[in-house]
């Protein structure tokens, strides 16, 4: 199991009378990107402050970089970079202040990487943070995840909060992680957030794991809206019936149409024309991420 | 740098508090040091000597004309360590329990910091504070014991108090750390603090008074810091056992639970 950053057997949690997980079977490969699923009240939070030690599970079992975080905590938090889903820190402090001290938790992170990582995210290290907007505040809490290049960063929705263009500069930096190295386990309830980078999801439901899917899998299987521009023009039937095509629409010589699944079928009957230009959107996860949260039919009792 | 560890951290967010309070709590010793002369006069003596003895004992009042007689009722008998106690009981109800309702908690204790090295971090705080209290208030009396008058006192017996206070203080930092840390409340760490002080305050002074109910008085921490009369007798040992005892056990207490549970969001 050494090749496992995180496992989690059995694991349940209650809150009192509430539950907060219910038995999740949880393993991230060592190295990869993981996201972890699930819409709000699934368990993602519960989960991950199990991992950090902050809260303790009812029963089941956790492993976290082949150690436990109850008995090493310590040890293991210095390997870790975490971003909780709601940063909040004394807002009498400057940025730079902050960073200092969390830094020294962790036995001291060079200057120049914090600065780079401020810079990148177009962060001010001498604003007080109580000035600061939410966005802010959320790049501080990125920039003390990832300061001290962690062997794993665990991210309870990092995104919420930051405007599109950070969004993907944050991306690059998860990106980068990974070709690093590292691994990162990220929390999101909407599958567009880490469909970008994640090797897989995980996908959480009322405290249980109900799937876990290669993200390359899932495209594969995905709807997108695809838009051919043809020299001639085409007729409706010769595509109409295709495997995985529908709601087939022609204008003069452009035709559109909806994808499902692989994209084989439609691109030889096309290629029997001269195709001008073919423009295929990203598939959307959304929609087979949706099926999940609604669950199995067995669940409609 | 200031921004070390949790320990120096706790200073440097609470360092306008810490002064604040140091200096007030000086403040007000002065001032009532200030009226021994005119209080010491025999004709004010006299006048206090018609007082029931009841009303005299239950507001700490008796030995007047002697300075540190004086001293021990009016000084250190009850603004003082009131003062010194609500101090405590504000610091260290903020220190665990505060912070983890703010929720700024959750982010110190996901680095490396394991939670008895921060409550003890944060108690240490507490100490630092206290500690910096009471040298304030021993410095001010010992610098104005000529112009007053009190100088009979002498400096080791004022010192012997000022410890005896500084772990009266304690031991309401240890308190309300521990309830705030083994429930995560402040209301519940500040209500702590508060019934200890009244029911402490009340104990000692009014049970002695009435019968069958003297043994009361020594579940009072006021009874263990000013019973074995320091600025007559020198340090008294017992009290001083008793105080660091409770301030100890309370603040292991609170670390058990606190190392168990978990941590509100
Ligand atoms: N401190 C708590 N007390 C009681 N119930 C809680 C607490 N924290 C979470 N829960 C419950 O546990 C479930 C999972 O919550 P959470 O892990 O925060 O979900 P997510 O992060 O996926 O939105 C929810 O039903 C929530 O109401
Ligand atoms: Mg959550």
């Amino acid at each position: 199991m050494a090749d496992l950053a995180i496992h989690t057997e059995q694991l349940t949690k209650m809150y009192g009378k509430r539950r907060g997980l219910a038995g999740l079977d949880l393993s991230v490969d060592t190295g990869e990107v993981y996201g972890f699923l699930g819409p709000n009240g699934a368990g993602k939070t519960t989960t991950i402050r199990i991992l950090l030690d902050l809260i303790r599970p009812t029963s089941g079992r956790v492993e976290l970089l082949g150690g436990d975080p109850r008995r090493d905590g310590v040890a293991l938090r210095r390997r870790i970079g975490y971003l909780p889903g709601d940063f909040i820190v004394d807002g009498k402090q400057t940025v730079t202040e902050l960073l200092t001290y969390l830094g020294n938790l962790r036995g001291g992170i060079p200057r120049e990487r914090v600065t780079t990582l401020a810079g990148r995210l177009d962060l001010d290290l001498s604003a007080k943070i109580r000035s600061l907007s939410k966005g802010n505040r959320q790049k501080v809490g990125v920039v003390q995840a990832f300061m001290h290049q962690p062997e794993l960063l665990i991210l309870d929705e990092p995104t919420s909060g930051l405007d599109p263009l950070l969004q993907q500069t944050f991306l690059d930096m998860v990106r980068e992680a990974r070709t690093a190295g590292q691994t990162v386990f990220m929390s999101s309830h909407v599958m567009s957030e880490v469909q970008q980078t994640a090797d897989r999801v995980g996908i959480v439901r009322e405290g249980v794991l109900v799937a876990v899917e290669r993200v390359e899998d899932l495209r594969e299987r995905g709807v997108r809206r695809v838009e051919i521009h043809f020299e001639d023009p085409v007729t409706v039937e010769e595509f109409a019936g295709l495997p995985g095509v529908s709601d087939v629409t022609l204008t003069a010589d452009v035709l559109r149409c909806r994808l499902d699944g692989r994209a084989d079928p439609l691109v030889k009957a096309a290629a029997k024309h001269t195709v001008i230009g073919l423009l295929s959107e990203e598939p959307d996860l959304e929609e087979l991420f949706v099926t999940y949260y609604r669950g199995a039919p067995d669940d409609a009792a | 740098m200031m921004l070390r560890n949790p320990f120096t951290k706790a200073l440097w967010d609470a360092r306008r508090a810490i002064l604040g309070w140091g200096m007030g709590i000086g403040y007000v010793a002065v001032m009532y040091t200030a009226f021994y002369p005119s209080i010491s006069k025999p004709a004010f003596a006299s006048a206090l000597q018609n007082y029931p003895e009841g009303l005299k004992k239950a507001f700490n009042i008796q030995d007047m004309t002697s300075p540190a007689g004086y001293l021990g009722s009016y000084v250190f008998g009850l603004l003082v360590p009131v003062l010194l106690a609500v101090f405590m009981i504000i610091f260290g109800s903020r220190a665990i329990a505060g912070d983890e309702e703010a929720g700024t908690l959750d982010l110190v204790l996901a680095h490396p910091v394991s939670r008895p090295r921060l409550l003890l971090s944060r108690l240490a705080g507490l100490a630092t504070a206290v500690l910096f209290a009471c040298a304030v208030v021993y410095l001010l009396l010992l610098a104005i014991a000529g112009p007053t008058k009190t100088s009979a006192v002498g400096a080791g017996h004022l010192a012997a108090m000022t410890v005896q206070l500084a772990l009266f203080g304690m031991l309401f930092g240890a308190l309300t750390l521990g309830v705030g840390a083994a429930t995560g409340r402040r209301s519940a760490a500040v209500g702590a603090g508060v019934v200890v002080v009244v029911f402490g305050y009340f104990g000692n002074n009014l049970a002695p008074q009435v019968h069958g109910l003297g043994w009361v008085q020594r579940l009072s921490p006021f009874y263990w810091y000013l019973a074995g009369k320091p600025l007559v007798n020198g340090l008294d040992l017992a009290g001083c056992a008793v105080l660091l005892a409770v301030a100890v056990v309370l603040a292991a207490a609170g670390l058990v639970r606190f190392r168990r549970r978990d941590l509100a969001v």
